[in-house]
């Protein structure tokens, strides 16, 4: 592939031909020597240098284009502007898609449309679409219709190229024009053009899920494009009446587009309405569907099991809990707090731990941190103390994590039978290695009390600065 | 879960009335059976206008509400409590949910409800909450009392009568009442009485209601269902 044609930083004048040099693979010298003698043709090469010192942009203005759109590569490469990157002005750019999809690269050249400024400073409509639109999957139908669009723009434009020059050969064979008939049609066409692309950068952008960006510059393209209409029409008219006769008509056009809008106004809120109200019941529609699916995955399977083993207490309740708490998750899942920490941790823990004894365990978290070798040891000590308790004392456990400025506390407690810890023999190691050993070794500390009214286990770990950070 | 051991603090318990507030006829009646002899239903409803009708005609002590309705303007529970109120109603409120969402809690606790607990509580721990409400305390679940210290935030104010924070005390029973313990329980270890708790939870209840608490607000929203 060809390098793009970019204008060089290290050029005599403004890097064009130095950049055409790179483009087409030749020396400099050879195409500085064509411009040079292209300008002897009555000044062909320097409107040609001035025409691409216009068009083309630099590397500098490139990547920062590239940087704007979604898509990972410059589109221009994409689409047919391999030859000519830049060149092609910003509308036509809006009709290519910033999809992130490598199409294959389509050897035509675009030439430039005179009409929108310089693409180096293009804070254009058609641009702020394509920017904001929202990557989608590559589709055939709109790229064929971008293809076809970027084509017609040419061909139009090289239409009315042939046009002029037609007209031109014309009136120097000697024919007689009709300037008066002849120059309001362009100027109503042009309005027309104008009105109607503007329709089709608003549909355009409802197709690319409304982007609804820099919609100013298409507002002055309507405006620009009514305004030569009405001033097309007005001249036509009034080519051969007089100056009052023009205010006349200006009047008379004007009261008729005025009663036009009057009678068309509700109807087009009508429309407008009934278009976002099929748009917001789509949204309900999809969600609907998003419910039910979770829905009848979770919570009618689970009823289905509960209904089979309707004879076993321990399963069906079991099977609730876990029901409930996966509900639970699904509908109230705190939003403002980050997953994958501390408090997540600690009611993962929890709901296995209820899963495998079948005794509630409440987990109640106060603030959260993030999962540190410190953390992940507190975790691991939480979840030896809420084993013990569901083990043991065989009744609800009540988890409360604390995360304060100075430090993240965690409370096991049940209200079970009670146990003496000086009772517990030397060998077994589940309070002493899993709890007081590990929190000792991460600095924190443990203690363990229990009499009648049940145990609690406290955990504590001090946070350091950088802790709090996170 | 618990809130208490019945009994606690109200020595030999009268007759309380209250109504049923909920949308399932399932729970309502299962409900009902789950509580105690010392309290007598008198009557059920099931949106937000029967439940408006119900309680001015039969006049209860206590209202078991629950926080999401059909009905009214939509407001579920808190726009019960909030159409009683209108009628000068002496009824006290107890707020009843299978939501764990912050925002609920928040609106029907600010609406005028002097407790919150989860549907999954036990026969005697409604009973015993029934009767604490009843004598006009407040009626505080680890959940709660959970929410409660993440939105005043865990650390204290000197005054105990700043509406913003909770004072040092204040913040030691939500602790506790947070880390399962019961009133009796609390008092035992911070070696003050359950009718000294009782106000302090009490407290903490007003100004959840009355705390114009700017984060308040936005820590309720925060947490909002997306």
């Amino acid at each position: 592939m060809r390098p793009p044609l970019l204008r060089r930083s290290d050029g005599v004048i403004a890097g064009v031909c130095a950049g055409l040099a790179e483009h087409l693979g030749i020396d400099r010298s050879w195409v500085r020597v064509g411009m040079s003698l292209l300008t002897l043709a009555s000044g062909a090469g320097l409107l040609l240098y001035a025409w691409l010192w216009i068009f083309v942009p630099t590397a500098a203005d490139r990547d920062a284009e590239v940087r704007r759109q979604p898509g990972p590569a410059a589109f221009m490469d994409d689409v047919g502007g391999t030859s000519a990157p830049g060149v092609a002005p910003a509308r036509d750019r809006a009709a290519r898609a910033p999809h992130g999809v490598t199409t294959p690269p389509v050897p035509r050249y675009t030439l430039p449309l005179p009409v929108p400024p310089a693409p180096t400073a293009l804070p254009d409509h058609g641009a702020g679409t394509a920017r904001s639109a929202v990557p989608g999957p590559f589709d055939t139908e709109v790229w064929r219709e971008r293809t076809l669009r970027a084509g017609r723009r040419e061909v139009l434009f090289g239409t009315a190229l042939l046009l002029a020059a037609a007209v031109l050969v014309v009136q120097l064979l000697g024919v007689r024009i009709d300037w008066g008939f002849f120059v309001p049609i362009a100027v109503v066409a042009t309005g027309a053009a104008l009105a109607w692309s503007q329709l089709d950068e608003v549909r355009r952008a409802r197709v690319m899920n409304r982007a609804g960006v820099g919609r100013a510059g298409g507002t002055v393209r309507l405006l620009a494009g009514v305004v030569l209409v009405v001033a097309g029409v007005l001249v036509a008219l009034s080519s051969s009446g007089s100056w009052t006769l023009t205010m006349a008509t200006l009047v008379a056009v004007l009261a008729v587009l005025a009663g036009v809008g009057l009678v068309l106004a509700p109807w087009a809120l009508k429309f407008w309405r009934d278009l976002e109200s099929e748009r917001a019941g789509r949204v309900r529609e999809t969600e609907r569907a998003e419910i039910a699916a979770h829905l009848h995955d979770s919570v009618l399977q689970t009823l289905a099991l509960i209904q089979n083993r309707a004879d076993s207490e321990k399963d069906v309740l079991r099977l609730a809990r876990a029901q409930e708490r996966e509900l639970r998750q699904w509908l109230f899942a705190d939003p403002a707090r980050e997953p994958g920490k501390l408090a997540d941790r600690l009611r993962l823990m929890a709901g296995e731990i209820e899963d495998r004894y079948g005794h509630p365990v409440a987990v109640v978290a106060v603030g959260d941190a993030s999962l540190g070798v410190a953390e992940d040891a507190l975790a691991q000590a939480a979840r030896e103390a809420m084993l013990n308790a569901a083990k043991h004392a065989g009744v609800a456990v009540s988890v409360y994590l604390e995360v304060g400025p100075e430090t993240v506390e965690v409370f096991v407690r049940d209200r079970g039978a009670g146990f003496d810890p000086a009772a517990v023999p030397a060998d077994r190691a589940g309070i002493r290695e899993s709890i007081h050993s590990r929190m000792a070794r991460h600095g924190g500390t443990s203690e363990l009390r229990s009499d009648g009214d049940g145990t609690e286990v406290r955990l504590r770990l001090p946070r350091t600065a950088e802790d709090r950070e996170t | 879960m618990d809130t208490g051991d019945a009994g606690t603090g109200v020595a030999e318990p009268a007759t309380v009335s209250v109504v049923i507030v909920d949308d399932h006829g399932i729970f309502r009646s299962g409900l009902r059976a789950a509580l105690g002899p010392a309290i007598r239903v008198l009557g059920e409803a099931a949106t937000v206008e029967e439940a408006e009708a119900v309680i001015a005609e039969v006049q209860p002590d206590v209202v078991l509400l629950d926080v999401h309705l059909p009905g009214g303007s939509g407001g579920g529970g808190a726009e019960v409590i909030h159409r009683c109120v209108r009628h000068g109603t002496s009824a006290r409120f107890l707020a009843l949910s299978v939501s764990d969402s912050a925002e609920d809690v928040v609106a029907v606790i600010r609406a005028g409800a002097r407790g919150y607990v989860t549907k999954t509580i036990s026969g005697p721990e409604i009973t015993d909450a029934v009767q604490r409400i009843a004598s006009g305390d407040a009626v505080f679940s680890p959940r709660l009392a959970g929410f409660v210290l993440d939105a005043f935030g865990t650390s204290s104010v000197a005054v105990d009568d700043e509406l913003d924070r909770l004072s040092a005390r204040e913040l030691e029973v939500m602790r506790l009442i947070a880390r399962g313990y019961s009133y009796k329980e609390t008092a035992k270890e911070l070696f003050i009485s359950v009718k000294t708790i009782e106000t302090h939870v009490s407290a903490v209840l007003r100004k959840l209601q009355l705390s114009s608490r700017h984060e308040l607000t936005r820590w309720a929203t925060e947490r909002r269902l997306l």
